[in-house]
């Protein structure tokens, strides 16, 4: 389950108590701000403002509320600034790559003069913190180098000394050990990010200098800049699926189990997307919207991001900074056209456009795409008992609901004579399959033609916050606002609020969130939606089908093992990995055409699933 | 001559006078980083500031270095109360005549183990394969990160105190933390790492898929909050009926503040027994 669990970040982390979620460890101001510098200088075209925020505001994915301006030297801070005015990305990188170096080497300097005291262990976290800002570039490009300098850390940490505690439990200090190590970090450092003068850098990356002047293919992996949240979301929506309620069981239905696994794999995506760990249910998880979503430089604000832009896939960057609100896709067989702007008809064609324009994946099978349609046509809304099945309210809502029902339906000589019902029409599930310039976005040009919406569904609409195609409206009260300012609705205070109560009343839906409770848990609910996955093999295996078997077992492996460590069991946790092994020989013997040998794994799988089940939570 | 009622009114006097003198000064706070200092500063505003207005005592928190010197403060004065893993507890007990108050209960556990693991693909199966192989711990005022993990070895007869340690270890390190530990063992800068039952948890998932766990100790009570014997004994019942509300549900998001438990349980101070027996065996108490 890539939505629940993060199995890409950089470094180790803190976890939460209630295991939901693992949270990337907070980064120090200055490293904060010179991965966000490198991220975004990364982007076509930079978003000169974005990085500028991240030097002179306190920076994404640091909890320290402090500027990183504010802890470099006057020249740090001068030299960064005038390369930012200038909009010079490689005096950008000189200069901040500059800052962090020789912070790096300002602390270990202090914690040589402090060695013995306490403040010593603090000055080489220090260093150690800023350090992390280069760490991953020199394991991908020098990797004895990064075994000799993690090694240096630890004799750091290990010599610097301890007064234990009222006398008991003193370490020494290792002066000479200490000097030796920080010798080794220092010449490293000079070396490689402190150098007379640095080569061109096409791409900006903390890869060594002497590296890049080899001219050597660094395989770096693709990270996302600190700050980003791909993967945590706090509340997770609930699932409805129209088969599940009508009490079919998922294992049943071949296609749609695929379509599923499918729809959480990031292996039908490329690039980054794919590297990174991201699939369908990123963004659209449990069929609803990961509100959390955020990537620094690509989202303008949670649940949403700039999906044609240079990162993800540079062939479709429209060089737009165009932010895109994640749309819901509960009940999405009701509300075609597709797209924000409502340009695809087919729902076919738009999963196609996902996968292959905004993610960079491969061409899916008609296989692939029966199956995730297939599954995605079976999300259905919440079901909101304070509508009927035209749409009208019932006994149920408020009466400012009902008052607001009204002024709906009613017809505004700023809405050319037509009522807000004329569009989100209440027996069409609140939508009318058009689009529509509704003066929510600027014409691309003086005189050009603007980009039209399709109208969203009102449905389950109290869960999808912020409202409009660009997420800028935070409340569904300021999206009447809107209305009311742009199309001189003329409502009063009091209307305005009835006809927000309406929208919120037709909005509404029961039990909007999964509950977890004890064995109920986020790891439960994993196995049991990885389990069903797997069982598709049943399906797959008679029919010798080994590359739909590779993309699923590429997908439910990696995730089992991963999502184990969340379990609230984990005691149990060596048993996932032995059961992930069987899948993976699965997988194996069906690459190799040996048939007989994936059965027989398949069944060892399915033998130990029910032995194990009991525990699995 | 006192009369029996002058007495009375006298008696209650004085034993309101140190709850009052103590109101007048706040109740003092010490917290031990585990992550940043500053983000446990912006945390412990949101503790203390509760504290304050469920006691009606103005609670103020200041994070010290380590527990050393949350001990120091313990002990002249400057923190009332200090959160404190058991083993330093323990010492603070025998030389400042520290009290415990308040148990973490964590994974539903008030108590939890000390662990040696290994990468799976190293090739080592018992903590003998360790001879002259090198190791990482947390931290030399650890119970979990230190000296548990080092009692395993020491209960397999390889070696029979810290002393020995060095010479039956290739080298060995005090990383700086759990994490640390952890992670210099997972990228195979060391062979094993020494450090809590859950401390797994702070390797990337990949990762930990990737290590097993070598041997386990015994358990270990889990972190506590302690407070200076003087500190008066009204002042110490309310805090703790304060802090035990921290597990009804509305107040719970607020435990993700402190150091993230489940909760929190009056303290037993008989389940440090077993801390205060390793501890001698070790020479931290005569």
């Amino acid at each position: 389950m890539k939505h629940l669990i993060a199995s890409t970040l950089l470094c180790a982390m803190p976890v939460i108590a209630d295991a939901t979620a693992i949270e990337e460890s907070p980064w120090a101001p200055r490293a904060a701000a010179y991965r966000l510098t490198l991220f975004m200088g990364n982007l076509t075209p930079v978003p000169w403002d974005e990085i500028e925020r991240s030097w002179t505001l306190p920076a994404f994915g640091s909890d320290f509320q402090v500027a990183p301006l504010s802890r470099l030297t006057v020249n740090e801070a001068h030299a960064i600034s005038q390369a930012m005015q200038a909009e010079d990305r490689q005096a950008l990188f000189e200069a901040s790559t500059i800052a962090i170096a020789e912070g790096i080497l300002r602390h270990l300097d202090s914690a040589k003069i402090a060695l013995g005291q306490p403040e010593a262990a603090r000055e080489v976290a220090q260093a150690a913190a800023l350090f992390r800002a280069f760490e991953d570039g020199i394991k991908a490009a020098d990797a004895p180098a990064a075994r000799d300098l993690g090694r240096a850390w630890l004799v750091l940490n290990s010599t610097l000394g301890n007064a234990g505690v009222l006398g008991n439990a003193e370490q020494d200090v290792d002066t000479d050990r200490f000097a030796e190590a920080q010798a080794i970090v220092v010449n490293y450092i000079a070396a490689n990010y402190l150098p007379s003068s640095y080569a061109k850098r096409d791409r900006l990356t903390p890869v060594p200098e002497t590296v890049v002047l080899t001219g050597a293919d660094v395989a770096l992996p693709s990270t996302l800049p600190p700050g980003s949240n791909i993967a945590d979301q706090r509340e997770l929506p609930r699932l409805v699926l129209q088969f599940e309620e009508a009490g079919e069981d998922e294992a049943n239905l071949p296609l749609v189990a695929y379509g599923d696994m499918l729809f959480d794999s990031p292996e039908i995506f490329g690039g980054p997307a794919r590297e990174l760990g991201i699939a369908c249910s990123t963004c659209h998880n449990r069929s609803d919207v990961n509100r959390d979503f955020f990537i620094p430089g690509l989202s303008s604000h949670p649940g949403g991001m700039d999906v044609d832009g240079s990162f993800f896939n540079p062939m479709f960057n429209d060089r737009t900074d165009d932010h895109l609100d994640t749309p819901s896709m509960r009940g999405i067989r009701f509300t075609a056209p597709y797209g924000r702007d409502g340009r695809e008809p087919s729902l076919r064609r738009f999963i196609r456009n996902v996968i292959v324009t905004e993610f960079a994946g491969k061409e899916p099978t008609p296989f692939q795409l029966d199956a995730l349609e297939a599954y995605v046509k079976q999300f259905d809304f919440l079901p909101n008992p304070k509508i009927d099945r035209a749409g009208k309210l019932t006994d149920l809502a408020s009466d400012a609901a009902k008052r607001g029902e009204v002024l709906f339906n009613s017809k505004f000589a700023g809405l050319g004579d037509k009522s807000c019902a004329s569009c989100h029409t209440p027996d069409r599930q609140f939508r009318d399959g058009l689009t529509y310039d509704i003066g929510s976005a600027e014409p691309p040009f003086p005189g050009g033609t603007a980009t039209a919406f399709e109208t969203p569904t009102l449905r389950n609409v109290n869960f999808t916050a912020p409202y409009m195609h660009d997420g800028s409206l935070p409340t569904l009260a300021s999206v009447v606002d809107w209305f009311n300012d742009t199309k001189n609705l003329g409502l009063d205070e009091a209307q305005r609020a009835d006809l927000t109560a309406y929208v919120e009343a037709v909005g509404d839906g029961e039990d909007p969130y999964q509950v977890f409770e004890g064995r109920n848990s986020v790891f439960r609910l994993s196995w049991e939606e990885l389990t069903t996955f797997a069982s598709t093999l049943d399906t797959l295996l008679p029919m010798q089908d080994a590359e739909n078997i590779a993309v699923l077992i590429d997908t439910v492996a990696p995730d089992l093992a991963a999502d184990a460590s969340v379990m609230v069991n984990q005691n149990a946790k060596p048993e996932i990995y032995e059961f992930a092994a069987i899948l993976l020989a699965v997988g194996d013997a069906s690459a190799e055409g040996n048939w007989t040998e994936a059965t027989r794994q398949w069944e060892l799988f399915k033998a130990m699933q029910a032995e194990i089940d009991e525990r699995m939570f | 001559m006192l009369s029996r009622r002058n007495f009375l009114v006298a008696a209650a006097a004085s034993a309101a006078l140190p709850v009052m003198a103590a109101t007048d000064q706040g109740l003092k706070l010490a917290f031990i980083p585990q992550e940043n200092p500053e983000k446990l500063l912006g945390d412990i505003n949101v503790i203390t500031s509760w504290l304050s207005e469920q006691m009606g005592v103005p609670v103020t928190g200041f994070v010290t270095f380590d527990h050393a010197a949350a001990v120091e403060a313990l002990r002249n004065g400057d923190a009332d109360i200090s959160f404190m893993g058991a083993l330093p507890f323990v010492l603070a007990e025998d030389q400042i005549g520290a009290v415990p108050l308040l148990s973490e209960v964590y994974r539903g556990q008030p108590s939890y183990s000390g662990r040696v693991f290994v990468r799976r693909d190293s090739g080592i199966e018992t903590l003998a394969d360790l001879r002259g192989r090198d190791i990482a711990f947390s931290d030399p005022v650890s119970e979990s990160g230190y000296i548990y993990p080092l009692d395993l070895f020491v209960r397999a007869g390889l070696f029979s105190g810290t002393g020995d340690a060095d010479s039956f270890f290739g080298q060995k390190f005090f990383a700086g933390g759990y994490q640390q530990a952890m992670q210099a063992m997972a990228n195979g800068l060391v062979d094993a790492a020494g450090a809590s039952q859950y401390a797994d948890l702070y390797l990337t998932p990949d990762q930990q898929a990737e290590v097993k766990v070598l041997a386990e100790s015994e358990q270990i009570p889990s972190h506590a909050i302690i407070a200076r014997p003087d500190l008066d004994a009204g002042l110490q019942a309310k805090f703790i009926e304060t802090m035990l509300r921290l597990n009804e549900s509305e107040n719970r998001h607020l435990l993700a503040y402190l150091y993230g438990p489940d909760g929190y349980l009056p303290a037993d101070p008989s389940v440090y027994e077993g801390v205060r027996e390793t501890a001698r065996r070790y020479g931290f108490l005569k």
